[in-house]
């Protein structure tokens, strides 16, 4: 009898849906990624604001206090240690945020679990190692971070 | 109870067959539940194939620029958290690195060699730090137009090839 | 002797017919349910130009009345306002009823579904996770308290004026898969048709729920996954900028 529409199924059993990630266990997302009957609208997560609004307006503050700061060594030539440790913590804020933006868009939380809080944590770890090896430059380094890329440049 | 015609060519009573004019199709109705019919509604959904994207996806400025933003970021930190990582290890173990040591790895290359790890640093910075001002432009609310995009786009990429240049071969 | 006219004529005709042929080759997008193991494939129709309205959605209809009939796809109003037609042509999301076809017939039309989207045949998408995702914004009038005069809602001309180019979103999804962060994150991050909306409502002078629906956008996910790529924007086929739109959320959000 030959079946079509609704009732075709494939011959083999029905295929997991391809899961992302081919050397890690991804959680299985809902087929289709819908949640509910198709009456039943989405539903988002409890409000946060300090994942939504402030981070954003913090991410913001950083980068616009960090423009002028960038530009300056390259206009003046030279570096101020102050201006040269505040601008190595904004960067590596900066820096911390950009990289937390990239792992929740491509290790997100619902599809890599306990991956996603590995990543995060590698990179809070990472950050923290920075920050102390920011501080380390300042003190041994006469211009600081400037100071570094000016001799690089140079070599 | 929902009750859901079902076409099925199956064979039919020869005296139904009588009645019915060729080309028409014999209908039958099945007994079914609203809950019978979710359960297939989710077992076709897992057969479904993800339409494709990246690879067929016309390439525009629009989202070129902003992947060469997220490539340059990712490739500007990860050098930022290389060299300050490594100088904090050396502070807390016993590696012997500053910036005496870092210089020296690099003095001793080839012309060609420095030059090429100089464009490989000027270029992707010129470009972020372009596309982050052009970034918080957009913040502000300005340049939001299609024709503001593309404008502000080319002045990115005409201010990244010549500060790129500047950086990796006059200073 | 009838018969001997006729057959001239038919001749003459088809020489006529043949002669002035532009074959455009349109190449396709196919998967069946009916055959899920089957991975999805191109398949590729040459539609004469000159027996073709001007269309894509021209050119579709007639390879399925023509040539295919299992060839499936959505189509309504023909006329660009009803949004069922999106899909992507040329490497754009566009609506097929009012995308011109390239008349150099030495190219050929690469026609596919929504990018990223669960196929449910052919060049339909389901679109069930959008729809769900609109319907979580709240998009209708919402008042607290009744107006003045116990009729109307009042709304001033310039208040009026705030919705144009918000309200006439058709939701043909064209510019939500065209959005990689979509892409990425489509069940949780909402897309630039339902925060275009979202907007829609936060901007109207007579709604009265913009607190609760500002909150509903405060997490990482909802709002916060748009990078202001632009894709949006770009390939809105009735011209609309949602890009715009979410910037201007991210402002009214920024010092809540």
């Amino acid at each position: 009898m030959l079946k079509i529409g609704l009732r075709a199924k494939p011959t083999t059993s029905i295929r997991p849906l391809a899961s992302r990630g081919l050397f890690i266990k991804t959680i299985p997302q809902p087929p289709g990624n819908i949640v509910g009957t198709v009456n039943d609208a989405y539903v988002p997560p409890p409000p946060t604001k300090s994942h939504g609004s402030w981070h954003w307006t913090g991410e913001k503050i950083v980068t616009i206090g960090m423009a002028p700061l960038v530009l300056t060594p390259f206009v003046t030539g030279t570096a101020y240690p102050l201006a040269d440790s505040i601008m190595g913590t904004l960067l590596l804020y900066h820096c911390y945020a950009g990289f937390e933006s990239c792992i929740i868009d491509y290790i997100p939380l619902r599809v890599y679990g306990i991956w996603h809080k590995a990543a995060m944590g590698l990179l809070g770890l990472g950050t923290l190692i920075a920050g102390y090896g920011i501080y380390v430059i300042e003190k041994t380094e006469q211009e600081g971070l400037v100071g570094i890329v000016k001799k690089l440049w140079t070599a | 109870m929902l009750f859901l015609a079902r076409q099925s060519i199956r064979s039919v009573p020869r005296l139904n067959l009588a009645r019915v004019a060729v080309g028409m199709r014999q209908l039958t109705t099945v007994k079914t539940t609203s809950q019978e019919e979710q359960n297939i509604l989710v077992a076709q959904r897992k057969n479904r194939p993800s339409s494709p994207h990246l690879q067929i996806y016309q390439p525009q400025l629009t989202w070129i620029l902003s992947s060469f933003h997220r490539i340059t970021g990712v490739g500007l930190a990860a050098g930022f958290y290389a060299v300050t990582c490594t100088f904090a290890l050396s502070s807390l173990t016993g590696l012997q690195f500053d910036t005496a040591t870092l210089v020296s790895l690099v003095a001793g290359l080839p012309v060609a060699a420095k030059v090429a790890l100089k464009a490989a640093a000027s270029f992707p910075f010129a470009f972020h730090v372009a596309n982050g001002f052009r970034h918080l432009v957009w913040d502000f609310g300005h340049e939001l137009t299609i024709k503001g995009v593309y404008r502000t786009g080319y002045v990115v990429l005409g201010f990244t090839a010549l500060i790129g240049t500047y950086l990796t071969f006059f200073l | 002797m009838f018969k001997s006219i006729i057959r001239l004529q038919g001749t003459r005709g088809m020489a006529t017919q043949a002669a002035a042929q532009r074959l455009k080759s349109f190449k396709i997008y196919r998967w069946s349910p009916d055959t899920p193991d089957k991975k999805p494939h191109m398949q590729e129709y040459k539609v004469d130009l000159n027996q073709c309205g001007p269309m894509v959605l021209d050119a579709i209809i007639k390879i399925k009345n023509e040539q295919d009939a299992t060839l499936t796809f959505r189509r309504s109003c023909r006329e660009g306002i009803c949004g069922s037609c999106a899909m992507n042509i040329g490497g754009q999301n566009t609506l097929a009823c009012l995308c011109k076809i390239d008349q150099d017939e030495s190219k050929e039309l690469k026609i596919y579904p929504l990018p990223h989207m669960y196929i449910v045949r052919d060049l339909v998408p389901d679109l069930t996770h959008f729809y769900k995702q609109y319907k979580s914004i709240q998009p209708y009038l919402q008042t607290k308290s009744k107006p003045a005069d116990g009729k109307e809602n009042f709304q001033s001309v310039e208040d009026r004026k705030k919705l144009d180019g918000l309200y006439e979103c058709i939701l043909c999804a064209c510019c939500s898969t065209s959005c990689p962060s979509y892409w990425w994150n489509q069940q949780e991050y909402l897309g630039p048709a339902v925060l275009m909306q979202a907007y829609r409502w936060l901007v109207d002078s007579r709604d009265q729920a913009g607190k609760a629906r500002k909150e509903m956008l405060q997490n990482s996910m909802s709002l916060y996954r748009c990078h202001t790529i632009m894709n949006c924007a770009r390939t809105c086929p009735k011209g609309l900028n949602p890009g715009r739109a979410i910037a201007e959320i991210k402002k009214q959000l920024a010092f809540d």
